[in-house]
């Protein structure tokens, strides 16, 4: 640029440019890496901790000069912020709400005395985060630690929770983690990312300084994602949340199986999500949008932009029209620039038109934006989609196929839908199988609009009241996992094992056991293979009755029949769905006899501890039959103008192993949860225990419920295990079982990734299955829900 | 030099097909205030810019020659001439783009330029301004008097009970009968977007102006409570850009009322650049009407030349 400052008045009066960008000054942000010599430490315990003989990485800014280096911590350091963690826990949880609140705050003042240093050191990693976004997460979690105890009674926080993210993560993303966390009560290990290090270090410090007790919250840094996997290990870490791409994500979901600690992951960057444009939309505004927020160099979301057919012309002309003279955008390294190059020509061989800013440079890590028309949902640059500021453009006939072409897709994360048209827009949003909408407009985050991505993108909710949940566990329960080590398990070989043949002894026709039928699409059947496996009595022994030995196609034939159902069970009216759980409450009190032997005949209990489960199962289908109309959404109070919605939608098909314990009461609670929310369910009994489950589908198959809302197979668990895991319709999976089986889902479920809820049986303990505690069935019902959140905004 | 805009039939599908969503356009005007303005010589040629596109203008009841005299002066010479000449710009031939003044003083301003040697255009406001709330004959009357006396351009302001009640076709005749009224002089047609009520309203009259063949759409009067805002020029210029690739034909824009500084002039010809291109940048395409925010500019540009603050006295005043 060296020649353009010798630009004369006059050259620019005829040309009219912009002038040369103003480079902002970094002199703060640079004194403080300079205070710590451009080598910053761990954060442990309060203060910057710098372990000899360890190696480093070090970080570059956008034009590839040296900000500073960070340490990789290595075991012992993870252990050393482990235990500072467990000390500051304990000193943070005994504070009271307000003076954690009160923390929270002081940080905001804090913030204000080093506002320039901290957006400065945001700007020099590329980790771009205003003052004022951090000012407005401190005040809206600051409220919440002030309220937890009034407003969420009987929920404790977890302990120690580990936040871990990618490189490519937004410091966002790791606060709306790390926030709610503490505002909760728990303490923090954070490992951040390549380019989230230096900011997230210099705010651990200013907590710090604002009074937060040491070790409530710490900052390791390492050398790639396998360190979030060592902090996961330690065992006073209670819960791992993840923020950042869906390949690390997996990496670290595989890597921390089987250690007894639940991970949940967020992975939002690279989902793909639709951009759709109605005729009724305002387009200049709707192309207005496009241009904004699809050629960013950092792009978290890739935008597909789906076009009404009506007005295709009429947007493709105002995009013309408007990208003359945008600038090339630059790409991560000259290999991105050769996959662009074969992704654009293999989109012109299929006959994709362009629209260029201006031609593409004849070669160098830049490209300029670029839509490219005449997208399909087959086109390769759709399916796996290039680096590179390019735009897809597809284009649809009516409102119903535009929905269709926007969840055609197995990332669920986010869409802007335009139209000044209100039902339709309400209309879509609803039908849109996404986390978040943004109704004529794009990229709105807030931390009061909960952000939970749907299928591949992500198992829980960031943000809003519905975000603290994943800090928090009833009071009354125990964590449900034990802390182990990863045994060496065969995953291919998992619950291929053959069940024992049991052939009784005596031969007495009068007491020959009874076979029973398992329930699928409605139907009691056998299992598709025919075989059956014998239930023994509680002692052993003896052979009570023959179960069938249901299997994959079992599981794959009562998956078709759920998934039929299951989307107009969802849209029937949450009163409806009361009604008939009554029904059914009604109809298992009619054969209160029939299960009553079945449970007695299967556990052995007295007769009057059977009474009681069966009348606490009538009664526990009551509550949720109550519960249907009253789990509600809310209106998040944004601080911009407008209407902000936030709704809980049912999972879709749920896939539930049921304890040994309480057989009936465990099923009809679980049963109950996940259809009175609008899912449907494909239920294993337990294995040991599986009379009381068959003996209800009698019951069900006299219930006015949908034929395949409900299904019940039986057979081995393992077995029955490993085909929920590899059914890419089942969203969820609540399993009770072996630890082995838990070390297996979490290593396969996760692409496409499904919400698992993981109990270990113990010998005794577990759920307590008779506690009708309010907290214990609110989180059973948060765990059948995933929310979205609608924006609308107004003048 | 392009052709003036013919005009088009009174197309009612087009305007009742018409969105504007408030909320975006007052979020993108907002992005365009937040815009960095050019800094340096940057700033300095685009504040010139702006100069050659005022229409200085004086619309008040005790105009008389001797004061219209006077800012036909300023008009044709609005910067000092050392300031130009430090920056090269002497010889460049920066005048503002046309003195506005009522039709009863054209025939001053007109021979005042004549005196100066200037070809510089005299505006002329016309039909009852501001109210417009005169016969229709009238009003074309107006029009006719003051091209005779001399007015290559003519300012018009639409009858609002017309837009308002959605009566786009008897809109579209009167605004028809003006463009001939007016001959060969350039027909700028005042929306007085503060009385429209609704974006879309405004949206849907642009267009009907632009249909009946106005060479400019202009936003206000500048007696109106509400004059030129950004985010309704966003809608202006919107439905500029929308008539340009219907028909081919560019239409100016002139926003008038309250636009007083230099500060502001540059955000004006940022929303212009960023909305419809460098092409509108120009006196042509773009005026922006204006009494004293030409003040303002030359003080920048003092201040850009000398590195001082200049008092008031020290620049010639119009």
């Amino acid at each position: 640029m060296a020649g353009s400052t010798n630009k004369t008045v006059h050259d620019i009066f005829q040309s009219m440019e912009y002038g040369p960008a103003a480079t902002s000054s970094t002199a703060t942000a640079q004194a403080w890496l300079e205070h710590h010599s451009r080598s910053l430490g761990l954060f442990i315990d309060g203060k910057f901790v710098r372990p000899a003989d360890r190696q480093s990485r070090s970080l570059a800014d956008s034009k590839g000069g040296h900000v500073c280096s960070t340490v990789c911590a290595v075991e012992d350091d993870v252990s050393q912020c482990a235990s500072s963690a467990v000390n500051g826990h304990k000193a943070w949880v005994n504070l009271s709400c307000h003076q954690r609140a009160k923390v929270l705050l002081r940080l905001v003042s804090v913030l204000g005395q080093h506002g320039p240093c901290v957006s400065e050191l945001c700007e020099l990693c590329d980790a771009a985060c205003s003052p004022s976004t951090l000012v407005r997460l401190l005040q809206y979690y600051s409220s919440w630690a002030q309220l937890r105890d009034t407003l969420i009674t009987n929920w404790t926080p977890l302990g120690v929770v580990a936040v871990v993210v990618s490189d490519d993560c937004s410091l966002y993303s790791l606060m709306i983690k790390v926030l709610p966390a503490l505002a909760m009560g728990n303490a923090v290990i954070v490992v951040p990312g390549l380019s989230t290090a230096p900011p997230a270090l210099l705010l651990a410090q200013l907590f710090v300084a604002a009074g937060l007790p040491p070790g409530a919250l710490n900052v390791l840094t390492g050398s790639d994602l396998s360190l979030g996997a060592k902090v996961a290990q330690n065992s006073s870490i209670s819960y791992v949340t993840y923020s950042g791409n869906k390949q690390d994500g997996v990496m670290l979901c595989k890597a921390t199986a089987g250690m007894g600690v639940s991970v949940s992951v967020s992975p939002y960057i690279g989902a793909r999500c639709p951009f759709i444009i109605f005729e009724s939309a305002d387009i200049d505004s709707a192309v207005d949008a496009v241009i904004e927020t699809a050629f960013k160099k950092k792009r978290e979301v890739l935008w597909v932009l789906c076009v009404q057919e009506s007005v295709q012309d009429s947007v493709v002309a105002r995009l013309r029209l408007r990208m003359v003279g945008m600038k090339c955008v630059g790409l991560h390294s000259d290999g991105d620039r050769v996959l662009v190059d074969a992704a654009v020509q293999d989109a012109q061989q299929q006959g994709a038109t362009l629209v260029q800013s201006c031609a593409a440079p004849p070669s160098g890590a830049q490209y300029p934006p670029t839509v490219l028309c005449g997208a399909a949902p087959s086109s390769p640059f759709v399916v796996s989609p290039s680096p590179g500021p390019l735009l897809p453009l597809m284009t649809f006939r009516s409102n119903t196929e535009a929905v269709t072409l926007g969840n055609h897709s197995p990332h669920g994360q986010a869409a802007s839908i335009w139209t000044e048209d209100l039902t339709l827009a309400l209309e879509t949003a609803k039908s849109l199988s996404v986390g978040s909408v943004w109704v004529n407009s794009h990229s709105v985050s807030d931390p009061c609009l909960p952000v939970s991505g749907h299928k591949d993108s992500g198992t829980c909710t960031d943000g809003g009241q519905e975000g603290l949940y994943q800090f928090l566990r009833p009071s009354s329960s125990s964590p449900p996992l034990p802390r182990s080590s990863p045994v060496s398990l065969n995953y291919s070989k998992f619950g291929t094992a053959a069940s024992p043949a049991i052939i009784p002894d005596d031969s007495d026709s009068a007491s020959a056991p009874k076979p029973y039928l398992q329930f699928v699409g409605g139907k009691a059947c056998k299992s598709v293979s025919g075989c059956s496996v014998a239930v023994q009595s509680p002692g052993g022994g003896s052979v009570l009755a023959y179960c069938p030995d249901g299997d994959r196609k079992d599981v794959r034939n009562a998956v078709e029949a759920a998934v039929k159902v299951q989307p107009g069970w969802m849209k029937k009216s949450p009163s409806a769905r009361a009604q008939s759980l009554y029904s059914l409450a009604k109809g298992l009190e009619a054969k209160r006899r029939d299960l009553c032997g079945s449970i007695s005949v299967q556990t052995g209990l007295s007769s009057d501890e059977v009474d009681e489960e069966v009348e606490l199962s009538i009664a526990r289908l009551n509550d949720w039959a109550a519960y249907c109309d009253k789990v509600q959404g809310g209106t998040p109070p944004l601080p911009q103008s407008g209407c902000a919605l936030s709704l809980p939608e049912a999972l879709g098909v749920v896939g539930v192993v049921l304890p040994d314990k309480n057989p009936l009461l465990a099923m009809v609670t679980l049963l109950g949860a996940a259809i009175g929310n609008g899912n449907a369910v494909i239920m294993v009994p337990s294995q040991k225990y599986p009379l009381p489950a068959l003996a209800f589908i009698q019951v069900l198959q006299a219930s006015d419920l949908p034929a395949g809302l409900v299904n019940v197979i039986t057979g081995s668990r393992d077995q029955l295990t490993v085909a929920l895991a590899n059914h890419s319709v089942i969203k969820a999976i609540w399993y009770w079982g072996s630890a082995e089986g838990c070390q297996y889902l979490q290593h396969t479920c996760t692409s496409p990734l499904k919400v698992l809820r993981l109990s270990c049986q113990k010998k005794d303990g577990g759920k307590e299955w008779n506690q009708s505690h309010p907290s214990l069935l609110e989180e059973m019902w948060r765990n059948a829900v995933q929310w979205k959140s609608v924006w609308i905004p107004t003048a | 030099m392009s052709a003036r805009n013919p005009g088009t039939k009174l197309d009612l599908e087009w305007i009742s097909k018409v969105r504007v969503n408030t909320h975006a356009i007052l979020k993108r005007a907002q992005h365009i205030q937040g815009q960095k303005i050019p800094k340096k010589q940057w700033q300095a040629a685009w504040l010139l810019k702006a100069v050659t596109c005022i229409d200085l203008t004086t619309l008040a009841g005790d105009d008389t020659p001797s004061n219209v005299h006077r800012l036909c002066l300023k008009a044709i010479q609005p910067i000092r001439s050392d300031l130009l000449k430090e920056m090269d710009m002497h010889n460049k031939g920066v005048t503002t783009g046309a003195v506005c003044v009522y039709p009863s003083r054209v025939a001053d301003a007109v021979k005042s330029l004549k005196a100066a040697n200037s070809s510089l255009p005299v505006a002329s406001v016309a039909t009852g301004f501001p109210a417009g709330q005169t016969p229709l004959e009238t009003r074309l009357q107006e029009v006719r008097l003051a091209v005779a006396d001399g007015a290559s351009e003519i300012d018009i302001v639409i009858n609002r009970t017309l837009a308002i009640t959605g009566r786009w076709e008897a809109m579209y005749d009167e605004i028809r009968q003006f463009r001939e009224a007016c001959g060969d002089a350039h027909m700028k047609t005042i929306l007085a977007i503060g009385e429209l009520g609704t974006f879309t309203n405004v949206y849907k009259a642009s267009l009907v102006a632009m249909m009946a063949g106005s060479d400019f759409i202009k936003t206000s009067t500048g007696k109106e409570s509400v004059n030129a805002t950004y985010p309704v020029a966003i809608v202006m210029v919107r439905a500029i850009r929308d008539y340009f690739l219907c028909t081919g034909h560019k239409v100016g824009f002139k926003p008038a009322g309250g636009i007083r500084t230099a500060q502001e002039s540059l955000v004006w010809l940022i929303l212009i650049k960023e909305e419809l291109g460098n092409d509108w940048l120009c006196p042509l395409l773009f005026r922006l009407g204006a009494s004293s925010l030409l003040a303002d500019i030359e003080r920048q540009i003092y201040h850009h030349v000398t590195g001082q603050y200049a008092d008031y006295h020290e620049l010639p005043m119009a």
